[in-house]
């Protein structure tokens, strides 16, 4: 690991099971991405990435008002790293098959962790283009 | 979130012309699966989706285009897309659904090509 990617400055976000904030989380990873000079290209897959796991996940997660997801940025100087973990009761699997293959075509390195009572997902994005100074 | 069908029968050419445009992921996707099933049973006719407003669509809204395209397909109908973006396209070649529909080139992609 690179020097200074064992500093990074976060940006946690916590989400409701509602599909409607999935755009949100989308418009978030979009402006960090940005703000990381990744190209456009690259913002593009990030979007998507997350946007993926979000619909993953919301559809594992049951509704109530105690249900939830968490997003954590880690904003490192040669990558972005993404979690997002569920915080709730889980459904049984669905046939998720497009949300994976899209996902790990997008990013460069995907982790997903399901253990039947908790789901993380780890997205990471390589800054190809250049590196994040903060 | 931003999110449009806007739909005319072409009788000329026996053909739905629908404008999809703004984002559709989870949240929508199913109302665009619903007003676009609704014009093939309203008419059995080809289809022709004008993507140049849309900005974003994730793997649901691929599934829901998928469900269009069998039903336009079980009475021998074509479904087109015109206008993706590239970013859009990006995801159908990913799925491999970019064999699955009939996908027109837009001006700024043909241009690219013959450069």
């Amino acid at each position: 690991m690179p020097e200074k990617d064992r500093e990074t400055e976060d940006i946690e976000l916590s989400f409701p099971v509602n599909a409607a904030y999935v755009s949100a989380a989308r418009l978030t990873a979009s402006s960090i991405a940005n703000r990381m000079n990744f190209s456009v290209d690259e913002i593009e897959d990030v979007k998507a990435g997350v946007s993926e796991a979000c619909a993953y996940i919301i559809r594992r997660l049951v509704t109530s008002q105690r249900s939830g997801f968490r997003i954590l940025f880690q904003m490192k100087h040669s990558e972005l790293r993404i979690t997002i973990e569920t915080d709730g009761s889980l459904t049984e699997p669905a046939d998720d098959g497009m949300s994976l293959v899209m996902i790990k075509a997008l990013m460069d390195e995907v982790a997903v962790r399901d253990c039947g009572e908790r789901i993380s997902i780890t997205l990471v994005k390589v800054h190809k283009t250049g590196l994040f100074e903060r | 979130m931003d999110y449009s069908v806007q739909s005319r029968f072409d009788q000329e050419k026996k053909c739905w012309s629908v404008a999809v445009s703004g984002e559709v992921d989870i949240f929508n996707s199913q109302d665009m699966k619903k007003s676009l099933t609704d014009l093939i049973n309203e008419k059995n006719a080809d289809m022709t989706v004008d993507c140049a407003g849309l900005e974003y669509m994730d793997s649901t809204a691929l599934g829901a285009l998928v469900a269009v395209l069998k039903n336009v397909k079980n009475y021998g109908g074509i479904m087109r897309l015109r206008n993706v973006r590239q970013n859009l396209l990006k995801l159908f070649r990913i799925t491999n659904l970019d064999k699955a529909f009939v996908i027109e080139a837009d001006a700024e992609t043909e241009g690219e090509k013959n450069a």
